[in-house]
């Protein structure tokens, strides 16, 4: 049997955990379990936790609740550089009740929202206080998440594209989140994440190095479009052969770098 | 893109008022769909409803060794377990109901099972919560049994016996075959004569119809002793039929409400589900609730086979296909369904819209230990389409033709004789090409352009039924005790010659009068004017283009025997020879004479004023609409619109 424990504080709830428990955000991965009748758990713990919904500065960085929800992002001013990357998330039924802490968790093909915060930087709070830099929570992906802190990017640096079949609610077949800070006109210290390429969001360690110093046109960005995949071994599913996802790659990683629109 | 008619296309055929494509028209149940309005069978609810699973074989292909449901019996919710020993009836084909072969499925399996998936035992519960947790607590101990997953390889003689009921893996044909035949003229002697042999292999995979609303059923108690059944069905009455049949019960205590499918595509004809809901809700006196989830309605929902079909073309250098040969494997899976039908449906199809005047064909009916296969919008058809038109571009590169002219040059013309005999009619491929080409800017040569299916059609030898070399190769049993090549013709088995102009099934080469007057096309009513209705036995002189029925002339017969004929053996193969004599009204050419010794093939019994007092009489004693006491004869006198 199924059994539902609701408590009033994260903390609580997060030490209610155990193997066969699962963690309700806004429920649009749980529930879809409960439905097909996963039996790999048999307790859903939640919380009325009203401090995971909030949206706050934090020095330099704004701290966003894991209970925060795609449409809240979309709703909000100070994130509104990260209004693209909530807006392909699902239909708009999904991003009224799918959050940011279970974006992070989302297993392959989802966690559209976690690419875009991999290529800022962003930093993870624990329940328990601890931070860790999202990379690193990624590798691992468990514990209860508090919030997530993020700088604001400058100007135009930051971009973000999906790439799905469907439009506007498809899976996607990728997405790609880059951070393309520049020194002296050129290129430096750019971080390039892509998602649905690897079985979490991750960073493209080769792309980043090669962009390095380079300028942002399309000669300048030849090398890193030859390396688009290096040391990325893209899974096959519903979506998308692994082969497919490689063969186009570059040519999403070229129009993301360079604003190209898409038809 | 406004919509272009092309009214000048077969004017005088057809009457002028279409004007459907291209405009908005509301769909009838889409008020009820996007107002949520539409009862779909999940959306009935009941008090007290069960809800039941299966325990599915881990295993293509294994024997039960044992099935250990103690521990699933005792848990919480769980009201009943149901195995194969308590279905009334538990072995049955689909197509039993009209008696087109043996019962080969079980409802649930006992003592083997023949696919991933294939369900054990049904467990009902309180939940299906419940339900599942049951199905993980049952111990099933399996005894694995070498598999086999490939059509070809399943019908060599090492290739384990997926389905007992059919030991040699394929389905049998008229009780005598292994495949399906067929045979037009003489494909051996057109290859030997052609100036290209183009061949093709292609195959084409399973596909699942993936509903929106996956498959089930909800059987409830009801007064009297009946039950209701909601059902996403797309055949209720087959259902009716199935779920009596399997439980053996009269179909009078069955009351089936379906009619919101919830998405088909063919993948709801089956007629698993309700036959369970039904058993289970007798076993508990409960309401009952059988759905298949997502993995289910992939894994073993029945999909359309996959098919593989070989073709081997006689060309001229003009580009003029003067043989055709087909050898095709249907994967029906583990047990029959519909697949049987499948190949008698593509066959019918051979070989494409072609006019093509020696044609062989090998369809194999196949069992795998895949997941059994079923309907799937036009299954049968599609794949060997597919074939087809991927052959005939094949072609063209191997004649350096353009695939268009090709086309039109092979096309079908009205007045073509098929390959399984019977006359083209309303032919349009070469207008249809033509219309493509000018849409796309291709351009036809002046000879493409002017050609039309009104015109050639039946000339020379492609007007008659040819002189047909038959054989009796593939008996049941031989290909899989010999390694029997599958392709038509290949082996040394007794070959026949059948006459010009003979037809096997002797009913209607050039149609014959309809059985009943009710079954006669009202072609006025189809869109076609020019015509009237034809009396059901043509009389006189008829009038070609609209008589639908036109008898055969008794031809001059001097044909030479055929080589292959000499060396054949005492009598056709039964499924040429095995009709009833009062089906036969039509004259045929004499055979050639053969060699001493050799019967005569089996001749028409009834003359054609015998035949035509038949048809008169069953023509009197049926009648539209309905005729009882007080009863409107026309309450169900619209059969058509």
């Amino acid at each position: 049997m199924l059994e539902v424990q609701t408590y009033p504080t994260v903390g609580e709830a997060a030490s209610a955990m155990d193997d066969r428990a699962r963690f309700l955000g806004g429920g649009t991965l749980i529930m879809n379990r409960v439905n097909y009748g996963d039996r790999r758990f048999t307790r859903i713990v939640r919380t009325t936790d009203a401090s995971l919904s909030e949206i706050r500065a934090q020095g330099d960085r704004l701290e966003v609740g894991a209970g925060v929800k795609m449409a809240e992002i979309l709703a909000s001013r100070d994130l509104d550089f990260l209004s693209p990357a909530a807006r392909a998330v699902g239909g708009p039924a999904i991003r009224n009740m799918a959050s940011v802490g279970g974006n992070l968790m989302a297993p392959h093909p989802y966690g559209d929202l976690a690419v875009a915060l991999l290529a800022l930087d962003a930093d993870v709070r624990m329940v328990s206080g601890e931070e860790m830099s999202l990379e690193d929570f990624l590798a691992r992906r468990n514990g209860v998440v508090r919030s997530l802190l993020v700088r604001r990017p400058q100007g135009d640096e930051f971009r973000f594209r999906k790439v799905s079949r469907v439009k506007p609610k498809g899976i996607s077949v990728m997405s790609m989140a880059a951070h393309l800070t520049r020194s002296a006109g050129r290129l430096s210290g750019v971080r390039i994440a892509y998602g649905a390429m690897a079985r979490t969001p991750v960073r493209v360690r080769a792309v980043e190095n090669a962009l390095e110093g380079v300028s942002l046109d399309l000669a300048g960005i030849s090398a890193a479009l030859s390396v688009a995949t290096e040391g990325l071994d893209p899974p096959d599913d519903p979506i998308a052969s692994g082969w497919y996802r490689r063969e186009v790659a570059p040519v999403h990683l070229r129009r993301l770098l360079l604003g190209e629109d898409a038809r | 893109m406004p919509t272009e008619y092309r009214k000048d296309l077969f004017a005088d055929e057809r009457s002028d008022d279409f004007d459907i494509v291209g405009k908005p028209i509301i769909r009838q149940d889409i008020l009820g769909h996007v107002t949520g309005r539409s009862k779909f069978y999940d959306d009935h609810a009941f008090d007290g409803l069960l809800h039941m699973r299966c325990v599915r074989s881990a295993h293509h292909h294994a024997r039960i060794r044992s099935v250990d449901s103690s521990a699933a019996e005792r848990q919480d919710g769980v009201v009943r377990v149901l195995g194969g020993r308590d279905v009334p009836v538990n072995v049955n084909t689909l197509l039993s109901l009209i008696n087109f072969g043996r019962d080969d499925e079980p409802l649930l399996a006992i003592g083997k099972v023949g696919y991933v998936g294939q369900p054990i035992l049904a467990i009902v519960a309180t939940s299906v919560r419940a339900a599942q947790e049951a199905v993980d607590a049952v111990k099933v101990e399996y005894e694995e049994l070498p598999h086999v997953l490939d059509v070809e390889e399943a019908l060599k003689p090492e290739a384990p016996i997926v389905n007992e009921e059919y030991p040699n893996n394929t389905f049998d044909y008229f009780d005598t075959y292994d495949h399906q035949k067929l045979r037009f003229g003489d494909v051996e002697t057109a290859f030997s004569r052609a100036d290209h042999i183009v061949e093709g292999e292609y195959q084409m995979s399973p596909i699942e119809q993936a509903p929106m609303e996956t498959c089930g059923a909800i059987a409830a108690p009801e007064t009297n002793d009946r039950i209701t059944v909601h059902t996403s069905t797309q055949a209720l009455f087959f259902s009716v039929g199935v779920t009596a049949k399997q439980l053996d019960i009269s179909s009078a205590r069955l009351h089936f409400i379906g009619g919101t499918v919830g998405g088909g595509f063919g993948g709801k004809v089956d007629s698993h589900h309700e036959p369970l809901a039904a058993l289970a809700c007798l076993a508990t006196g409960k309401p009952v609730k059988y759905m298949w989830d997502r993995a289910e309605e992939m894994q073993v929902g029945g999909p359309r086979g996959g098919e593989r079909w070989r073709i081997k073309d006689g060309v001229m250098r003009d580009g003029r296909i003067i043989a055709r040969a087909f050898t095709g494997f249907f994967d029906a899976g583990a047990y029959t369904r519909l697949s049987s039908y499948a190949v008698q449906k593509s066959t019918g199809h051979l070989p494409g819209p072609y006019s093509i005047p020696n044609v062989a064909s090998n369809v194999y009916c196949v069992f795998t230990n895949r997941t059994p296969s079923t309907a799937m919008r036009g299954f049968g058809i599609t794949a060997v389409d597919f074939a087809i038109e991927r052959h005939m571009d094949k072609v063209a590169r191997a004649v350096g033709m353009d695939p268009i002219e090709l086309r039109i040059l092979n096309a079908y013309r009205d007045g073509d004789m098929k390959a399984h005999r019977r006359e083209a009619k309303n032919c349009a491929l070469i207008e249809s090409c033509q219309a493509v080409a000018q849409k796309t800017g291709w351009s036809l040569s002046a000879d493409a352009m002017r050609a039309s299916s009104k015109v050639g059609g039946g000339e020379g030898a492609l007007g008659v039924i040819p002189e047909t070399v038959t054989d009796d190769e593939g008996r049941i049993g031989e290909r899989r005790r010999s390694g029997l090549a599958p392709e038509p013709l290949s082996g040394q088995g007794t070959r026949r010659l059948l006459p010009e102009g003979y037809s096997s099934n002797n009913s209607s080469a050039f149609g014959n009068a309809p059985q009943r007057e009710d079954m006669e096309a009202e072609i006025e009513r189809l869109g076609f004017k020019g015509a009237t209705v034809v009396s059901s036995t043509p009389q006189g002189p008829a009038d070609q283009t609209a008589s639908s029925a036109r008898p055969i002339e008794p031809r001059e017969t001097a044909h030479a025997v055929h080589p292959a004929g000499a060396r054949g053996g005492p009598s056709l193969p039964a499924a040429y020879t095995q009709r009833p004599a009062s089906t036969i009204n039509q004259p045929i050419a004499q055979p050639p004479e053969r060699a001493p010794g050799t019967p005569v093939v089996q001749q028409p019994a009834t003359p054609p004023a015998a035949a035509e007092a038949e048809n008169e009489s069953a023509a009197t004693h049926f009648q539209r609409g309905v005729r009882r006491p007080g009863v409107s004869r026309f309450i169900s006198g619209s059969r058509r619109r």
